[in-house]
């Protein structure tokens, strides 16, 4: 037997690191693995912050429960509701962006691919940081995932948990900027040929708007927990009004329009399914464009509708900019539900969650616009109320939204489809377990239960409507696990080979993405799959539609 | 109680039209399911954009936030209008973890408090009648006043006074709370509102009668 050739070097491409090892995706420079880092990431935390919540609403089930001591109770919402926003829903938007703007518009890769690494790196410490309160003595952080002073100064708030939650949220929320930049840039310089800006896709538009906010609120945040950092090292400045209230104002100002980074990326990805499963051009494009850069601009000036009962906010104003949100709103209505009017409806897994979608996040929205009322925030303010309020919104809205994202990119992704009897599932459970989970707390906020409180008496009689979200909750633990397991369950296959493999377009897509392999190869198109002409926002229909203008044409032998 | 008359004007007009606008959504919606659906040979529009019906609708949308800032803006002025009586003034001073109540215009200085943990909730005694000037403040962190019988609340913060005038039409007791999360027994911080007629205010306010001592039953 002859001695083998020295083959080491071969099976790595000439790279250092083999590029299927694991050292080789947490190095990777290529924008698809940090995004679907910064996805699955986020996606465990998702799991580990929905065992929080579940751990709540059983507490909250009876009246006068104890299953957890309250210090740790207010640990759980503190971190719960940090981990969801910091960590989980804001990540996983811009961890889409970083995975799909490069290849909806053409590009072989993403602007500044090692500090977008970078950026996915502070996240992923920033989360552990946070996290790794539960390990110091005093636990976690507990005051709330906008921790106002002087509750949160070291005072207050004694613990390392707290420092390490200032540390944690900071190290975040910068990779989260780093990474905003990274798909900004892209989208604005990395474009291909012929995609101009009014051919960008939606959702390429939406991160745009996204990204603009995020680098444009999202450092008022890293100045905020500076100042909480400041206060806790010396106390004394939290005794004066001055800082209190700035904190308020700083922290809001970052506090609105991340709630927009958290809804425009996944009404994006929802407007693409529709589009898509409606087999149609997504109806009034440039209205749409219009309203979210007018909608991230007017997101910078509404925080003070977090404060109209500090009796130290100009509420008219806040409340004149809040309301006028409705506008580019009720746009965006006019052309996600102008899509389906005009459409020809397919309800496949991605379809059911983006329809979900349209009716349970207006109930958020609606209920905002009650929230920017001040004669009505008075009362409801800080009360379970503001609770549903922000999981319509957030659950009932982005988590559809990135549920659509991920049974509609998954092929795309994976290069296999996701199961779908156990998506429809999925679907069903979730939209069973958010209504009965959050429907009954507006009623709990108008009936006087405020929120973060971790009992309640039996007189007051919250406690059939507390029992009932908790019910719901149920449900939702099994639809998340149906999920769960149905990820897995399709990845074990993918990896035993026996998962039904993807084409390169499974749904009829628009954009540039289902143009190439699944999934996409390095540099994402080849001489192969390259770049198809790009002659709108929807190329790919366009294509579609001068092939049959040619059949019908007799023209069939045009490609 | 002008605070909760508004509250339930506001609300409802606003609930009536949010249900209004969620019914027209849902129908569209529905339509579409019934109508649009793959199987029943429906063939998609090829129509990009309906420019002018979009801008009939934006400038309805327009027309219709102009009117519920106004309105709005114009319902908090008439609650915050200071009536001309000299109101009857309460102190109200919150603490981790409960709250005290002093009436500056007592004969001698009379003041309620308590600790907050089972039935040791301090009570508030206002007139009926009144205006009743609330000056709220903190000797600690950020609490909030909420009477949700009232539908009002207003923030209480440390080196800082906030204030806000109340008037009760009717005799009777309600429960208040903090609405602002201030730690380990957030959840209990509550007390008594009372509002009892003003001549019996007129005597406890003289310590004549009891009500606003230690959790004095109604």
């Amino acid at each position: 037997m002859t001695v083998a050739p020295p083959t080491a070097k071969e099976g790595t491409g000439g790279r250092p690191v083999p590029p299927s090892g694991w050292l080789a995706w947490v190095t990777s420079t290529d924008h698809k693995r940090i995004g679907v880092l910064t996805i699955a990431t986020s996606l465990v935390l998702f799991l580990v912050m929905g065992t929080f919540a579940l751990t709540m609403r059983a507490q909250l089930a009876q009246p006068e429960q104890h299953l957890v001591s309250t210090e740790l109770y207010n640990q759980l919402f503190t971190i719960h509701g940090s981990g969801m926003i910091y960590m989980v829903v804001t990540p996983f938007a811009i961890g889409m962006g970083v995975y799909l703007v490069p290849l909806q518009i053409g590009a072989p890769g993403i602007a500044i691919p090692r500090l977008t690494l970078l950026g996915y790196w502070l996240y992923a410490l920033g989360a552990l940081v946070m996290l790794a309160g539960f390990a110091t003595p005093g636990g976690a952080h507990a005051d709330g995932w906008f921790s106002y002073p002087p509750m949160a100064d070291s005072v207050h708030s004694p613990g390392a948990g707290s420092d390490l939650w200032i540390a944690g949220v900071f190290l975040a929320t910068t990779g989260t900027i780093v990474m905003g930049w990274a798909v900004l840039w892209t989208g604005l310089r990395k474009r291909t040929h012929g995609m101009t800006m009014l051919r960008l896709p939606v959702f390429s538009w939406s991160m745009i708007a996204t990204c603009l906010m995020v680098i444009g609120a999202f450092p008022a945040l890293l100045a905020a927990l500076g100042l909480l950092a400041v206060g806790r090292a010396n106390p004394a400045i939290f005794e004066a009004n001055v800082w209190n209230i700035g904190y308020q104002h700083l922290f809001w100002f970052y506090g609105h329009p991340v709630v927009y980074v958290m809804f425009f990326p996944y009404l994006a990805a929802v407007s693409e399914v529709l589009a898509v499963f409606s087999g149609r051009r997504f109806f009034g494009y440039r209205g749409t464009v219009l309203s979210l850069l007018v909608f991230a601009g007017l997101s910078m000036s509404v925080w003070g509708h977090h404060m109209f009962a500090t009796g130290q906010a100009t509420n008219d104003y806040y409340s004149l900019t809040s309301i006028a949100l409705l506008v580019p709103a009720g746009v965006e209505y006019f052309a996600m539900i102008g899509t389906i009017l005009g459409g020809r409806l397919r309800l496949g897994p991605p379809m059911l969650f983006a329809l979900a979608f349209i009716p349970q996040f207006l109930i958020g929205g609606l209920t905002g616009i009650m929230l920017g009322t001040p004669v009505i925030d008075y009362h409801v303010t800080d009360s379970y109320f503001v609770v549903a309020h922000l999981h319509y919104v957030l659950f009932a809205g982005s988590a559809f939204g990135l549920f659509a994202a991920v049974y509609f990119w998954f092929p795309k992704v994976t290069g296999v489809m996701l199961g779908d009897r156990a998506g429809r599932l999925h679907f069903w459970l979730l939209v069973i377990g958010t209504n009965v989970t959050f429907l009954p707390m507006f009623a709990l906020g108008y009936l006087g239960m405020p929120r973060r409180v971790s009992a309640y008496a039996s007189f007051e009689g919250f406690g059939w409507l507390n029992l009932l979200s908790s019910v719901g909750a149920a449900f939702l633990a099994a639809s998340v696990l149906v999920f769960a397991v149905n990820v897995l369950w399709t990845l074990r296959r993918r990896t035993l080979g026996s998962a039904e493999r993807a084409p390169d377009d499974p749904w009829g897509g628009h954009t540039l993405e289902w143009a190439t392999t699944s999934p996409p190869p390095r540099l994402n198109f080849t001489p192969d799959h390259p770049v198809p002409p790009v002659t709108s926002f929807a190329p790919l229909l366009d294509q579609r539609q001068r092939r049959e203008e040619g059949a019908a044409a007799g023209d069939g032998s045009r490609p | 109680m002008i605070q909760r008359h508004i509250f339930g004007h506001v609300f409802a007009l606003e609930a009536l039209i949010a249900a209004g606008v969620f019914v027209v959504v849902l129908a569209l919606l529905v339509y579409a399911l019934l109508r649009r659906r793959a199987g029943r040979q429906a063939t998609a529009s090829r129509r990009t954009e309906r420019p002018r019906l979009e801008a009939y609708y934006v400038a309805v949308l327009t027309a219709f936030g102009v009117f519920l800032v106004a309105w709005t803006a114009w319902q908090n002025h008439r609650e915050h209008h200071t009536a001309e009586r000299p109101p009857v003034r309460v102190d109200v001073s919150s603490f981790q973890w409960c709250w005290t109540f002093s009436y500056p215009q007592a004969p001698q200085r009379r003041s309620a408090s308590g600790t907050c943990r089972g039935d040791d909730l301090p009570t508030l005694v206002v007139p009926t009648g009144r205006p009743v000037k609330l000056r709220l403040t903190s000797r600690d962190v950020i609490h909030s006043l909420w009477v949700p019988e009232l539908r009002y609340k207003m923030d209480a913060f440390p080196d800082h006074v906030n204030s806000f005038t109340l008037t009760l039409d009717r005799e009777g007791r309600w429960m208040g709370k903090c609405a602002e999360f201030c730690g380990l027994r957030h959840h209990t911080m509550h007390f008594w509102i009372k509002a009892v007629s003003p001549e019996e205010y007129h005597r406890f306010l003289q310590g004549q009668q009891g009500g606003g001592g230690q959790g004095a039953a109604a």
